[in-house]
């Protein structure tokens, strides 16, 4: 099998072949071009250039039914049952033959599943069960697992592994992504790596294969990622600071499990993860907008609860999402877009006092910088400049905390710029940021301390001195900091897989 | 929540038949109208009431008043004929769409009388306004003072309502008999107050000279659109509703001219009905009442429009509150708007 | 128990029913065989014009020009058996619902090849639709083959069961449980009407079980355009006419098929409840009139009303899931 496809780039030049009766790992860091490959072998998306064979005949994928009628059936990340259909109707729906479902789910480990129930009904962890119980029953030719194990409890999760390792045998194949080391290496035969949307290598599966994955994964940015480290005399200067905001033992849903740090005052702290993690969950617990299911946060060393996102606010916490459209009323003028923080979250619907507020905004604007010829839409803005915005609308109310969720996501590299050293001054005047990057780089480039989420915990909080790409990467996929030794480190994580909880 | 809703309705029952049982009469009579929130037809609802109270014959109103259509309006009556009431009266959402309404009703042994508008089933007694001649006084009079020639601005009423279409006979016989005239505009205002004003500012908009506007009784906001763009007081003719008949006594420069189309007729109606349940039937099934010019130009009109004027009424209300020999009602009364045991 | 749960809401309505009728029967106590006939008259238009927006709406839509859709379809039909002969009507009939059908596929292609929101297609829809009847009538008109009116009038004489029984059946009731069941069924039984539900439940998880999206909202939409011209037809049926400015049937089929357990965002409901809710909404009507209640007041009540079924059953819904 294989494909290329063109267009924004997403993917270059992609090919990924898959043997009969193969377990093959699809692996690469985030935006790699993995999710790419899953849509277009799934027929969610179309793709420009490029041929699919299956069995050595050309399949034509438009759309998930030809995906299917190709004998490539896949299990997403997010069960994709009808929520407000009986599980009946919905193996009515993709004409798939109940016994053999029913079958399979028992096998998966799921004994007393009611059919008539509705898929709504049914707990988020056994719906995954159900998807692939699904996909199983119409034995197809490729089957395709995106994270497959990632909401399952542990011995679900086995399970699976052994369904899958079985199913290998009859001499079908399988796809499999999965952030987890510890399953590949148990479970697969052969990994395809991609880096910037291209296949950068097939490996076999051996022991201390990892290293040779990771190197794949980045390429020659190790070299580049060394050459690029900043000077930590800046880091170290805030070595005494107080602690403004302190997370002890978060629980936030299914995602975030047990996150505890602190987050100094006058420091830019990174926040690394692969995706989904429970870092989204992360962030929107300190911002306010969901409610921890455990653990506590403290402000200034006092424990608070925020209920709304203006209780963080008032807590002195900005956040500034990656997605510029959450935070901006686009068609509203960067005066507007400035303002409205402070106009709506502090006055509470009184007058807007509209001299003061001209003043406060004027400076936020000077001192960021923004490019104000269009400043009347705020959607005429480039990207880099709407994100700016949302940044200083945040500094003219003077919020002591910022959250920046992946800013500098689609901006060019001289307002990235821009945005570092916009960070690392908001540092020096005392002011604490936790900063989410997709871009592993941009650690050592603004951040002062990396904290590494795996699974929704802390695995690692790296110096800046240390964090370069390497090290992060390994930190993100749950590898223990110094894995340089390949040799035993597969020995070592197999065997703590029993004792995942 | 049943409970309550039962528990609710059944309190306001046990209200209902407490306030009847004081008042005086022994008949029901149900009332089914179609349009909600209009000056006239509010007016005619409380003739309808002021007559039954005013008449004692009646002990019970049964109004079903609200904005539908044909088929809305026969489930009324059909509701009506369940709730057993001995006569009805109606003002048509349409002539022959409640054809076959009003026939149960009459084989259930109702007397039908409809009202303001004629209805095609022939068991109904019809007691209207003669809406030809109201359309044919008017506009032979608004012509007469556009010296015979020149451009009319048409604004007629509801298209499709048996009352627009007899009016536009009787606008029809008017300009047969004024062939310099012409109709330089015809719009539809629905009767409906702000629907008429914009179409006439936007009429004003094109700058087409027109020499008179005959309107269908959307009269007054016309007046103020003219005064408010500032455009040329063209005569204009409209029916008696009060806030136009003000501007005729006022408005200076105004030339123009009410004719009288009593929204009291429904009160005519309730009188029809009794009259017929009692045994006096009258000679014809159509009884129609004839209409009045009242303008302010000679002497003897302005005279007129003086004593009619009735700034107490709402300007949306005709000031003919009341019809000769047809009802019995006190101005009191019909400004209070209420019915027997109310 | 599993039935409760899942036809709770619908057995809930038709209780209320069975209540407001006894209710009505305490009020007016001649109420009998031939005022519930004319409860179902009352219902008939709007039966149809609740199940268009059914359709729509279980598969995440909302098709604001159900109304127009049957006034369209009345005045067509109207005007084309205007002095026709009787046999012309046996035309007539399919042709607007094939009428109905086209549109309704219309609005759906519309939606799906702009990617414009429903409200806003069926929006602009609903203004063609209601022009292109003023341009077939100008005014309400028309006429209606004689067979075609009869088809509700009356009852069905039924061999072998006693006339009591028969008085109330009456033939506007039988029309319409027919004509709902022959495309409701059959659409149920197939696996279009699964892709309904599914695209309404889930537009992404439906499109990767391999629910051809687009062509089942077109569908959706299409049957809606059916159903909307059963609905403008059993307007000509009952008045004679055909009428160019639709009447009060938008807002009213938005309320009933909330009342009928059709949850907005779609995806659940069926179209039991929202009939059930009709003859609800049609009968608290008749009480309120029989009961002479000052009628500025009836608006008031009927809302009422709605609002607290509703959300009785927000609440009732509530406390079985955290219980």
């Amino acid at each position: 099998m294989a494909k290329n496809y063109g267009a924004v780039a997403a993917l270059k030049n992609t090919s990924l072949s898959v043997l009969p009766g193969e377990v093959h790992a699809l692996m690469g860091a985030n935006g790699a071009g993995k999710s790419t490959l899953v849509k277009i072998l799934t027929g969610a998306i179309r793709h420009d250039r490029g041929t699919i064979l299956v069995r050595g005949k050309a399949h034509l994928v438009r759309s998930p039914a030809d995906a299917r009628r190709a004998g490539l059936v896949s299990v997403y990340q997010e069960p994709s049952l009808i929520p407000d259909l009986d599980v009946l109707a919905n193996l009515r729906l993709t004409q798939t033959p109940v016994e053999p479902f029913r079958n399979w789910v028992r096998e998966l480990g799921v004994p007393d599943l009611d059919m008539r129930d509705n898929a709504r009904d049914v707990p988020l962890a056994i719906q995954r069960v159900l998807d692939l119980a699904r996909a199983l029953a119409i034995e197809p030719d490729v089957l395709l697992l995106d994270e497959m194990t990632a909401a399952l409890p542990a011995n679900l999760a086995e399970r699976v592994l052994d369904v899958v390792k079985r199913q290998s045998r009859t001499g079908r194949s399988v796809i499999f992504i999965s952030h987890r080391f510890v399953e590949i290496s148990a479970l697969c035969d052969r990994a395809t790596v991609l880096r910037d949307g291209e296949t950068v290598g097939v490996v076999d599966i051996s022991p201390g294969v990892e290293e040779r994955i990771v190197e794949l994964m980045l390429g020659a940015k190790i070299e580049k990622a060394r050459a690029a480290q900043r000077q930590a005399t800046e880091a170290s200067a805030h070595g005494e600071a107080g602690t403004r905001i302190a997370v002890r033992n978060l629980r936030v849903g299914t995602k975030l499990q047990d996150v505890s740090f602190d987050l100094k005052d006058g420091e830019v702290a990174g926040v690394v993860a692969l995706e989904g993690q429970g870092q989204d969950e992360l962030f929107a617990a300190l911002a306010g907008s969901t409610k921890p299911s455990g653990g506590t946060i403290e402000v200034d060393g006092r424990q608070v609860r925020f209920s709304h996102p203006v209780d963080a606010v008032r807590a002195g916490i900005a956040y500034v999402p990656g997605d510029r459209s959450e935070a901006l009323a686009m068609q509203q003028s960067v005066r507007e877009n400035i303002a409205l923080p402070f106009s709506a979250a502090f006055r509470n619907w009184g007058p807007i006092r509209m001299g003061q507020e001209r003043a406060t905004v004027q400076s936020a604007i000077e001192r960021l910088q923004i490019d104000t010829r269009a400043q009347r839409e705020v959607q005429r803005l480039s990207g880099g400049n709407q994100q700016k915005v949302t940044i200083a609308r945040w500094i003219a109310v003077d919020a002591r905390t910022i959250l920046c969720f992946d800013p500098t996501r689609g901006i060019d590299v001289g307002t990235k710029q821009e945005i570092y050293k916009l960070l690392r001054q908001l540092a020096a005047q005392g002011k604490s940021v936790l900063f989410y990057t997709s871009e592993l780089e941009e650690i050592q480039l603004a951040c002062d301390r990396a904290i590494v989420i795996f699974g929704g915990k802390v695995v690692d909080i790296l110096p800046v001195e240390i964090a370069d790409e390497p090290a992060l990467t390994r930190a993100a996929y749950g590898l223990p900091r110094d894995a340089k030794a390949a040799v035993g480190i597969l020995a070592e994580t197999a065997s703590s897989e029993g004792a995942r909880p | 929540m049943r409970m309550l809703a039962k528990f609710g309705l059944a309190a306001i029952a046990a209200g209902l038949f407490a306030g009847t049982a004081m008042a005086q009469g022994t008949y029901t009579i149900g009332v089914s109208n179609t349009v909600q929130g209009n000056g006239w037809r509010e007016e005619m609802i409380c003739a309808i009431k002021a007559q039954a109270l005013a008449s004692g014959k009646v002990a019970k109103l049964n109004i079903a008043h609200r904005n539908t259509d044909a088929a809305g309006q026969s489930e009324d009556i059909r509701n009506l004929i369940s709730a057993k009431v001995n006569a009805i009266v109606v003002n048509p959402a349409d002539p022959a769409g409640i054809q076959a309404a009003l026939a149960e009703a009459t084989a259930a042994g109702i007397t039908v009388v409809a009202v303001d508008q004629a209805v095609t089933e022939p068991s109904a007694y019809i007691i209207s306004n003669n809406q030809e001649q109201y359309a044919y006084l008017g506009a032979k009079w608004l012509f007469e003072q556009m010296g015979g020639k020149g451009n009319v601005v048409y604004m007629r009423g509801a298209a499709g309502a048996s009352a627009d279409s007899d009016r536009d006979k009787g606008f029809k016989k008017a300009l047969a008999e004024f062939p310099d005239v012409k109709v330089a505009q015809e719009t539809f205002t629905g009767w409906q107050q702000d629907q008429g004003k914009q179409q006439i500012l936007d009429y004003i908009a094109t700058g087409v000279p027109f020499d008179g506007i005959w309107t269908s009784g959307i009269d007054n906001v016309i007046v103020d659109a003219l005064v408010e763009s500032q455009a040329t007081l063209v005569p204009v003719v409209g029916a008696d509703n009060a806030g136009f008949v003000g501007q005729l006594n006022s408005v200076e420069g105004l030339k123009g001219a009410a004719v009288t189309n009593p929204g009291s007729i429904g009160g005519a109606g309730v009188t029809l009905a009794l009259q017929i349940l009692e045994g006096q039937k009258p000679a014809q099934q159509t009884v129609l009442v004839e209409p009045q010019l009242w303008e302010n130009v000679t002497d003897e009109g302005k005279a007129k429009l003086k004593g009619a004027a009735d700034p107490s009424l709402s300007p949306e209300w005709p000031v003919s509150i009341s019809i000769p020999d047809w009802t019995t009602y006190t101005k009191e009364q019909i400004v209070a708007c209420k019915g027997p045991g109310e | 128990m599993r039935f409760l749960r899942q036809h709770g809401w619908v057995a809930g309505l038709f209780a209320l029913f069975v209540v407001l009728f006894i209710l009505t029967k305490i009020i007016q106590p001649g109420y009998g065989a031939g005022d519930f006939g004319s409860l179902v008259r009352a219902v008939l238009p709007y039966a149809f014009v609740v199940a268009a927006q059914t359709v729509v709406v279980i598969a995440g839509g909302i098709d604001l020009s159900v109304a127009s859709m049957m006034a369209l379809t009345s005045v067509t039909a109207a005007s084309m058996m205007a002095g026709a002969s009787e046999e012309y009507a046996l035309f007539v009939v399919p042709f607007v619902l094939a009428l109905g059908f086209a549109l309704g596929a219309l609005n759906g292609i519309l939606i799906v090849v702009t990617r414009v929101p429903d409200i806003v297609v069926t929006l602009a829809t609903l203004f063609m639709l209601q022009g292109a009847a003023l341009l077939v009538l100008g005014a309400p008109g028309g006429g209606a083959a004689e067979w075609l009116k009869n088809l509700i009038i009356g009852t069905v004489p039924l061999p072998g069961i006693p006339d009591g029984l028969t008085t109330w059946i009456p033939k506007a009731l039988v029309l319409m449980v027919v004509l709902l069941c022959i495309v409701w069924i059959p659409l149920m039984r197939s696996r279009l009407g699964l892709s309904i539900y599914a695209i309404g439940s889930n537009q992404l998880a439906a499109f990767r079980s391999g629910v051809p999206v687009a062509r089942t909202k077109i569908l959706a939409y299409a049957i809606a355009g059916l159903f909307g011209a059963m609905g403008g037809l059993s307007l000509t049926m009952s008045t004679g006419i055909g009428a160019p400015i639709p009447g009060p049937y938008l807002l009213a089929s938005v309320a009933a098929v909330v009342l009928g357990g059709v949850a907005l965002g779609g995806g659940k409901g069926g179209l039991l409840g929202p009939i059930v809710a009709v003859f609800v909404l049609r009968l608290v009507r008749t009480d309120l009139t029989l009961l002479a209640i000052d009628p500025n007041v009836t608006a008031i009540v009927e809302g009422t009303i709605m609002v607290a079924v509703v959300m009785f059953g927000a609440f009732i819904v509530m406390r079985s899931r955290s219980s």
